[in-house]
């Protein structure tokens, strides 16, 4: 049995393999997105958790444009579960070197929120000591999953849902940040920045997990939010990724990076290509690109380290072997 | 089983939440939501406290005014088409509070809503075909709404329901082999998936007195096992409350949840967590029939 069989049989995901049937909802507008200009990916090397990044996140930061002075910022870390062994979740030295970098730029309010997918208890997630222990004090953690949430009309229109419910500190940021995991995804192939969107629906309305976007079909739930949510920047963790069954009971792959980007799928493209899939192989990041920049290599415009450092093959279900690719950076 | 005697202060300090205009957020400086304002009113409700008694009484007519035609509850006043796991919780309350109406709608609305279905996939260790109940209409059946839901069938005196039962069977066949329950799913081919404290605590709370002892053992052994790593309010409350429900020691972990729930400034603090940690201490079984 594969994989993708079991997720349909369960009933934990909608039929995404019709995707371009588009059951529900509207058609996706057929028109490519163009950047104006390449858009910036900016690649950092941390060769462990014990690294203090701050300083050099702000530098690239403030080289992007990304303005913070007197902002409200939010950034939204990846949580799913824990495990000793597994590389799950957003590190917390990443978010805290994201965290710190954003009060240096002059952010007025830094916090840092989740509506964690799987665990409803935030101590697995964004109240958990290990995580606000190496947080400046100034630094507020929301649990996003039990709280408000503001009524914002879908645009994308794939899922047929009217609206969504988002978490009240992502409605009301001015600044929002995406600080995803670099992880192989059993569904969706990858889960980058712009899967790292569902966590940003509280658990109280859409439940652990959060089912009713599975129902709709969890790459039209990916775009629809991808369109929906304003996302300012982006820095995926690639410190240790996860190859194999992620996004859960996959294992630790070492690659010693980060993904710095204003534009969530150049992120998400560049960081597909260091783990040695193609993106344009990715059905969603396919569909992403038909209103977002930064699919295309000659969109993307890399700075910082040589991308051949990090460049590798993650591991992963032989449903997924298809998306491969490559040689990239060559 | 003797009541801590920082009940008062936990008291004073759950009924601290309470907002001017009705209700409970989850945390400081949020608006008022149903699932806290339901577990406050039920650990405000320890017989002999008269305070607490007040505060219950006015979250009460709050979480009526919350209710639907359809007997569903809703979230919360802006979103009252939200939420309808919160229904099981909302029976649960309004049988203890001697409010037959309400419940009984509650009971008429919970016993319409039915997860969806689907076929069996082989070498899944779950049967897809057996029905609970959902967190959203027209999505599948998970853990603690069907926890929830047969707890409110079990309290209401309608457990011998065939949902009730059926509801009993799904949260057996969703048991991760080598103990405890996550959201929902046991097990993907030979893989196990990792159970949590607190649903796993929760659906031995609902399958009290509901099944043998032995269709659980493996699941109290792991709680039991395991207890050393619990940290949380939410993990250590639903534990406690899991075990004693089956008979089993927890007296360590009502120290440990005693010193978590002493501990927290408000800032964190989850209001329906701590009331579910006094539920615990107070050894008030509000969920068994």
């Amino acid at each position: 049995m594969k994989r993708r069989d079991f997720l349909k049989g369960t009933a934990v995901l909608a039929n995404a393999a019709a995707f371009g049937g588009f059951g529900r909802g509207r058609q996706l507008t057929p028109t490519p997105a163009a950047a104006s200009a390449p858009c910036p990916v900016t690649l950092l090397a941390m060769s462990g958790y014990g690294q203090d990044m701050e300083k050099e996140i702000a530098a690239v930061m403030s080289r992007d444009g990304l303005v913070l002075k007197g902002k409200k910022v939010l950034l939204k870390p990846n949580f799913v579960e824990t495990h000793a062994e597994r590389p799950i979740n957003t590190n917390p030295s990443v978010i805290a070197s994201v965290a710190h970098a954003c009060l240096r730029l002059g952010a007025a309010e830094v916090a840092v929120g989740e509506a964690s997918g799987h665990r409803r208890d935030p101590w697995f997630s964004v109240l958990n000591p290990k995580l606000r222990d190496v947080l400046d004090r100034k630094i507020r953690c929301l649990d996003m999953n039990h709280g408000d949430a503001v009524q914002t009309p879908n645009k994308g229109g794939l899922t047929g849902l009217p609206q969504f419910y988002l978490a009240r500190p992502v409605a009301e940021a001015d600044v929002l940040i995406s600080l995803p995991k670099m992880k192989t995804h059993h569904w969706a192939g990858v889960t980058l920045c712009l899967k790292n969107l569902f966590g940003t629906l509280p658990g109280i309305y859409y439940g652990w997990p959060k089912n009713v976007l599975h129902f709709r079909g969890i790459e039209r739930s990916i775009l629809d939010l991808a369109r929906t949510v304003k996302v300012h920047y982006n820095v995926i963790d690639g410190v240790v990724g996860m190859e194999g069954d992620g996004p859960i009971m996959g294992k630790a792959r070492p690659v010693g990076v980060l993904i710095l980007s204003p534009f969530s799928l150049a992120a998400d493209a560049t960081a597909a290509r260091i783990m040695g899939f193609d993106p344009r192989k990715i059905l969603y990041l396919i569909q992403a690109g038909r209103f977002l920049p930064g699919l295309r290599p000659g969109e993307v415009s890399l700075r910082g380290e040589n991308p051949k450092r990090f460049a590798t093959v993650f591991d992963c279900l032989d449903d997924f072997k298809g998306m491969r690719g490559g040689p990239f950076f060559s | 089983m003797t009541v801590p005697p920082e009940t008062t202060a936990f008291i004073k300090r759950l009924a601290s939440f309470a907002l001017p205009g009705g209700g409970v957020p989850y945390y400081r400086g949020g608006g008022p939501s149903a699932e806290p304002t339901l577990l406050a009113l039920l650990a405000l409700s320890a017989p002999g406290s008269p305070a607490g008694g007040e505060a219950a009484k006015s979250l009460l007519a709050w979480v009526s005014g919350l209710q639907n035609g359809d007997g569903s509850l809703g979230l919360n006043p802006s979103h009252r088409d939200q939420g309808l796991w919160l229904t099981a919780l909302a029976a649960v309350v309004f049988e203890r509070c001697g409010l037959a109406g309400p419940r009984d709608r509650a009971l008429t609305f919970l016993s319409s809503v039915c997860s969806v279905t689907v076929a069996n996939t082989p070498g899944v260790r779950q049967d897809n075909g057996i029905v609970g109940w959902p967190w959203v209409s027209g999505t599948f059946g998970w853990v603690e709404p069907t926890a929830w839901s047969v707890i409110a069938l079990s309290v209401c005196g309608r457990g011998g329901e065939a949902r009730a039962a059926e509801g009993v069977r799904f949260l057996l066949d969703r048991q991760i082999p080598s103990g405890g329950w996550n959201y929902g799913n046991p097990g993907i081919n030979d893989r196990e998936l990792l159970p949590f404290w607190d649903t796993t605590g929760l659906a031995l709370v609902a399958l009290g007195g509901r099944t043998e002892a032995g269709r659980v053992r493996a699941s109290l052994d792991f709680l039991e096992t395991n207890q050393e790593k619990i940290a949380s309010l939410c993990g250590l409350a639903w534990t406690v409350m899991g075990l004693e429900t089956w008979g089993r020691e927890a007296a360590r972990l009502r120290q440990r949840l005693l010193g978590v729930m002493n501990a927290p400034p408000d800032d964190g603090l989850n209001a329906a967590y701590f009331a579910a940690g006094m539920l615990a201490l107070s050894g008030r079984k509000v969920f068994a029939p």
